[in-house]
């Protein structure tokens, strides 16, 4: 199918907390009660619509096993946009959040859109981390936050949708470098044509820049 | 040393220094020597001898290598002539040709050896992966060259240390986008073997946008027409997809299923089939392959399927499958392929069905490939593909299937017999002499009753005409016939395998069709041959056919309806346990699955047999005999007692089952009514509350009608004391007599506008009568002036129509408004009596009276509002004939204009004339001087030329 652009996103967060589930749910809307462990990464993908245009996303869902992670790692810097999920009914996941943090921040590219999410808010009764808290980390350290509840369906699109969103604005301010598919960003079929000269105007603007 | 020996060969003689001295020396210059030159030197010299004392330099120079490369990183040389000592004594592939057999294992083993010295310590491979990254062509190179042969020794152990490096993987991947060649192709060999066997290392390539990279190189390089650099690349996929659900479904997202299309536009041209293309060809076919297997997910492989229909890959497949010239191998493979893409996935199988030979007159392509399929001189391979590809078009495809038995039927089949149909190419197979065709055939027709009852009843009606003058002959009887007669007829190959494939047809034929038991049964020679056949003691390669007997009449037990009194069930067991003996009745039975053939085919859905003797079962009944072996050994041993208490108890199960349904029946329609009750209870709830809230509604009316009257009356009351009746409307409706004042103000205010109106329009109308003088008078003094003040006027008039025009639509809305407000009140008038009307009797007379003034009196405000718009109307035409008499001034302007240009331009000829007369005169005036002539009364004939002029302008102007 056509699309004018592909996003790459990976799933990072403790195990357990709901990252399966998440990709699950978005991509073929159904709920997997059984926790069934993932082995190392695992792809999903999805076409999205965002301002009339056509987006694939084409997302890794990574072990949060802690033997998985330098698996994991390799998997950042070529990621465009990244789900860091944590379990609202277990604080520990909250608390490690800072880890996965650095972790990404050390092995990704700059640019990188990290959307912080607790998910399992259908599980109100054993909430043991408050939404504030999530939305004060999230402001702390510059992130999209959202509840969802990959159960329910509650705001799992949403989660999806506005990180793409995010990427898609910093593309129009011409913040990634488009050319670069190694910043997980690849230009479709669909919009080839036009990338030329959008191209063009990117080299201008910045020549016009190193003049100031 | 003696070890030392066998590997270095003989020992080199004469006086000079061993080879291990010189090493020893050479290392110590490494290792000690402080200019960089001396330390590259000695290294060069030992990367000369590791290849002739490759245990020596082994042993001896590692330490010091790897210490080079620790140290000297910054020259390129030197870290390159310590990368390729270090690959050739790792390496097992330069002197492998020299070798013999015996020392060949030597040789693995030391380079296995080696690899392991150096990635005991971690930090040497990641050390490795730093210099691939290093751009210079001298250490690069040996660099990948060294980390692939480390890749090959050791594996695991390399791909564990490379996978837990920091980005080790993505870094690997930027050797595919290096510019030089060499570089490149040695990256994808260095890929291939990281990549093998690591599923967690496959993906992570994959994400680095390997498909990518790897699919432009192929199309860079030719596709298929490429050399072995394409080949390389093929086999990368491979090992990135095989087995590798997630890249498999990565890469049918990614939509690269598409751009495996261009792989198989290979030209009809006998030309270019070299062996480089042929290999290339192959594994491109093999990598569709993997994608569709049979062994993946079956939604994967059902959506790449689509994906290959979708994108015209399979259309592809079948233009290389019915083309000519294709080398034989790669058309089998070709077959393969389409077989497991159309395998279970309906679109494909009826695109399949659809495709047609280019032969004449063209023939389905199915046809062609079974004519292929029953020729015993066709390649056994190819044979098999076929079958397969048969198999494949048949699986859960109830419509195929149908189509296929249909062309056996009476009814449908062709009389004139100009074609071929699939049907009587596969009877021709079952009858041929060539018993691998009767297998095939046999087989390729199970797989038309697979699953599907109906077709095994229609089955039973297919009728053959044998020999002239005998009666024709059920294909049911016909083949029992064969199989009993069959050590008769004179065939070639194997007997067996004709009755094996014949026993396989019939087995899965009866199973699960009662009528086809009896219609078996129903031949009195039929259970005497299988009760013959178990029962003998015959030799070792009749084991299998002894084994489906068993089979066949196990089916026939159960499966039996007991239609036929002979063979009922309970006769049946008898017969078995006189005849055989229920003891070697299941050992005959389990001959089947114990043979080794057997347990091949089970594996996988296509037939792989290495040669045409080793044909013998099918995948798919391999999975019927799995099924059927359990329940056929307990149905025979199973007593006539507990045969009958079992059907008793089915009896009493299924009585069970009818109370139970009829309950659940009565449960259903109940429900049903409940679900109804509820409905109209909820109805009626709402319709409650509605009347509830209309009753409500209505007290409050009431409430409210009775305050009002309550109130009239007093009113009423005092009225009759001091108010006039016109007083009495102004409180009965309080809005209505301010209304009337501001709609009276307005039309007074209306009324002044208009007047506003016209004066503005008799000014503009005396403007217009100025203008109309204006252009006569001015015309004589300044012309362009003229024109210009005329435009100012234009331009001014223009503007104050706008302006009227504008004002005259305010009115028009004001006025709207005005009917609007006039046309509520008259409502409100007309509504405010009635409820009213009903009560007090005896004050309607004066209300009504009241309202009958008031409504004058908005009759009046109307008669002034119509005759306000008729005046604005008449203003509007005014204006519009203002409008076109300053139209038809404008013209006449332009006109005006255009003559005056004109007058001036003959005006300017006249000059030019006057100009060269002048000349002229002058002229004549110097020879007349020169004559001696007077010259007195030239000037007046120049006064006179001039007074002319002057008339000539005087008319003008007076035309004007």
């Amino acid at each position: 199918m056509a699309y004018a652009y592909l996003f790459k996103y990976i799933i990072i967060g403790d195990t357990g907390v709901g990252k399966s589930c998440l990709l699950l749910q978005f991509t073929d809307k159904r709920f997997q009660p059984v926790h069934d462990l993932t082995i190392g990464v695992e792809f999903g993908a999805r076409m999205i619509t965002i301002e009339g245009k056509q987006i694939k996303l084409q997302i890794w869902d990574t072990a949060g096993q802690e033997s998985f992670r330098s698996i994991t790692r390799s998997y950042y810097r070529g990621a465009a946009g990244a789900l860091l999920v944590y379990d609202i009914t277990r604080r520990d996941t909250f608390n490690h959040l800072t880890t996965w943090l650095e972790d990404a921040r050390q092995h990704s590219n700059s640019n990188m859109v990290i959307m912080l999410i607790g998910n399992k808010s259908d599980l109100e009764s054993r909430r043991e981390v408050k939404k504030e808290e999530g939305e004060a980390f999230a402001q702390e350290h510059g992130l999209i936050f959202m509840e969802t509840s990959a159960k329910t369906a509650s705001n799992v699109e949403e989660a999806f949708i506005n990180t793409a969103k995010e990427i898609y604005q910093k593309i129009q301010e011409g913040v990634f470098d488009i050319n670069n598919e190694a910043n997980g960003i690849k230009i479709g079929p669909q919009h080839a044509a036009t990338n030329a000269t959008l191209a063009g105007n990117q080299g201008g603007q910045q020549a016009g820049g190193g003049c100031c | 040393m003696n070890f030392l020996r066998g590997v270095m060969g003989a020992p080199s003689a004469g006086p000079q220094p061993s080879g291990a001295e010189t090493i020893q020396k050479l290392c110590d210059r490494v290792a000690s020597s402080t200019l960089l030159e001396d330390r590259r030197d000695a290294v060069r010299a030992l990367k000369s001898l590791s290849k002739k004392y490759r245990l020596e330099v082994g042993i001896q120079a590692m330490d010091h290598l790897l210490r080079v490369l620790q140290t000297d990183r910054s020259d390129s040389e030197i870290i390159g002539y310590a990368l390729d000592t270090l690959y050739n004594i790792i390496s097992n592939d330069l002197e492998e040709e020299e070798q013999d057999e015996n020392s060949q294992k030597q040789t693995e083993d030391l380079g296995s050896q080696f690899t392991e010295i150096f990635i005991k310590q971690q930090e040497n491979v990641t050390l490795l992966l730093t210099y691939l990254e290093e751009f210079d062509f001298h250490v690069r190179w040996p660099g990948v060259k060294l980390l692939t042969v480390l890749l090959k020794q050791q594996g695991p152990q390399v791909q564990q240390i490379i996978l837990v490096s920091p980005m080790g993987v993505s870094r690997l991947m930027d050797l595919l986008a290096d510019s030089r060649e060499v570089i490149r192709n040695d990256g994808v060999l260095l890929l291939q073997q990281l990549t093998k066997s690591n599923a967690a290392i496959q993906k992570i390539v994959a994400f680095e946008n390997a498909f990518e990279r790897l699919l432009d190189i192929i199309t860079d390089e030719g596709n298929s027409d490429g050399g072995i650099v394409v080949e390389d690349c093929l086999l990368l996929l491979q090992n990135l997809l095989k087995n590798n659900n997630s890249n498999q479904n990565f890469f049918k997202e990614g939509s690269y299923i598409q751009r495996m299309k261009p792989w198989f536009e290979v030209g009809d041209d006998n030309a270019g089939w070299s062996a480089q293309k042929v290999t290339n060809l192959h594994l491109m076919l093999q990598l569709v392959r993997v994608l569709v297997s049979p062994t993946n997910p079956p939604g994967a492989t059902s959506s790449c399927q689509k994906a290959m229909f979708l994108c015209g890959l399979l259309q592809q497949l079948c233009t290389i499958l019915m083309a000519t010239g294709v080398p034989a191998d790669i058309l089998t493979e070709t077959i393969n392929t389409v077989s497991e893409v159309i395998r279970g996935c309906q679109m494909n199988q009826d695109y399949f069905a659809s495709v047609n030979a280019p032969s004449n007159p063209p023939r389905p392509a199915i046809v062609v490939l079974l004519m292929s399929m029953v020729n015993e001189r066709q390649p056994f391979v190819l044979r098999c593909a076929v079958l397969y590809c048969f198999q494949c078009f048949l699986y859960k495809n109830q419509k195929g299937q149908g189509e296929i038995v249909s062309t056996l039927l009476p009814s449908t089949i062709d009389a004139t017999g100009n074609s071929v149909s699939a049907g009587q190419l596969l009877c021709g197979g079952l009858f041929s002499t060539d018993s691998l065709s009767n297998w095939c055939a046999a087989v390729a027709l199970a797989h038309a009753l697979q699953e599907n009852a109906p077709l095994k009843e229609q089955l039973l009606r297919v009728q053959l005409a044998t020999s002239l003058g005998n009666p024709p002959v059920s294909l049911l009887q016909q083949c029992t016939n064969i199989l009993s007669q069959g050590d008769k007829i004179d065939r070639r190959g194997s007997k067996v395998q004709t009755r094996v494939g014949l026993l396989i047809l019939l087995c899965t034929w009866l199973s699960n069709c009662p009528i086809a038991v009896t219609h078996f049964l129903h031949n009195s020679a039929n259970v005497p041959f299988l009760t013959g056949q178990i029962a003998e003691n015959l030799g070792v390669e009749e084991h299998v056919v002894q084994g489906l007997c068993a089979l066949l009449l196990g089916i026939s037990i159960y499966y039996n309806d007991n239609s036929l009194e002979d063979y009922r069930k309970e006769k049946l067991k008898q017969l078995i346990e006189k005849r055989i003996g229920k003891e070697n009745f299941t050992e005959k039975l389990g001959f089947i699955s114990k043979h080794e053939l057997y347990s091949r085919a089970a594996q996988k859905p296509q037939p792989s047999f290495s040669n045409p003797d080793y044909v013998m079962f099918d995948h798919e009944f391999t999975k019927l005999v799995k099924e059927l072996e359990g329940i056929i050994t307990k149905a025979i041993y199973k007593t006539t007692e507990e045969d009958k208490k079992e059907e008793e108890v089915k009896k009493t199960l299924e009585q069970h089952d009818n109370i139970v349904t009829h309950y659940k029946s009565v449960i259903r329609v109940q429900d049903q009514e409940l679900e109804e009750l509820k409905k109209q209870v909820e109805s009626l709830k709402v319709q409650n509350e509605q009347l509830q809230t209309t009753t409500t509604q209505q007290v409050s009316q009431i409430q409210q009608h009775k305050d009002q009257y309550n109130l009239l009356k007093v009113q009423l009351g005092k009225d009759n004391h001091h108010h006039s009746s016109c007083n009495d409307v102004v409180q009965m409706n309080g809005v209505q007599p301010e209304e009337v004042s501001r709609l009276r103000e307005e039309a007074e205010e209306l009324k002044h506008r208009l007047e506003l109106l016209e004066e503005q329009l008799r000014e503009k109308d005396s403007l217009i009568e100025t203008l109309k003088c204006s252009p006569l008078a001015m015309e004589t003094a300044d012309r362009s002036s003229q024109t210009h003040r005329g435009l100012e006027v234009d331009s001014e008039l223009h503007r104050e129509v706008e302006t009227l025009r504008t004002q005259i639509q305010l009115q028009t809305t004001d006025i709207a408004r005005l009917q609007m407000e006039k046309q509520d009140l008259l409502q409100q008038m007309s509504a405010a009596p009635v409820p009213v009307s009903g009560d007090g009797g005896t004050m309607t007379a004066g209300l009504e009276g009241r309202l009958s003034a008031l409504l004058q009196e908005t009759k009046e405000l109307k008669n002034e509002i119509a005759s306000l718009t008729e005046e604005r109307t008449s203003l509007k035409q005014q204006l519009d004939s203002s409008n076109s008499t300053v139209a038809i001034l404008r013209t006449d302007k332009s006109t005006l204009q255009q003559e005056v240009a004109e007058s001036k331009k003959e005006q300017d000829d006249l000059l030019v004339l006057l100009a060269d007369q002048d000349q002229k005169i002058v002229a004549l005036k110097n020879k007349l001087k020169e004559l001696g002539e007077p010259v007195e009364d030239e000037d007046d004939i120049e006064s006179g030329d001039q007074g002319e002029e002057d008339e000539e302008d005087g008319k003008e102007e007076a035309e004007d």
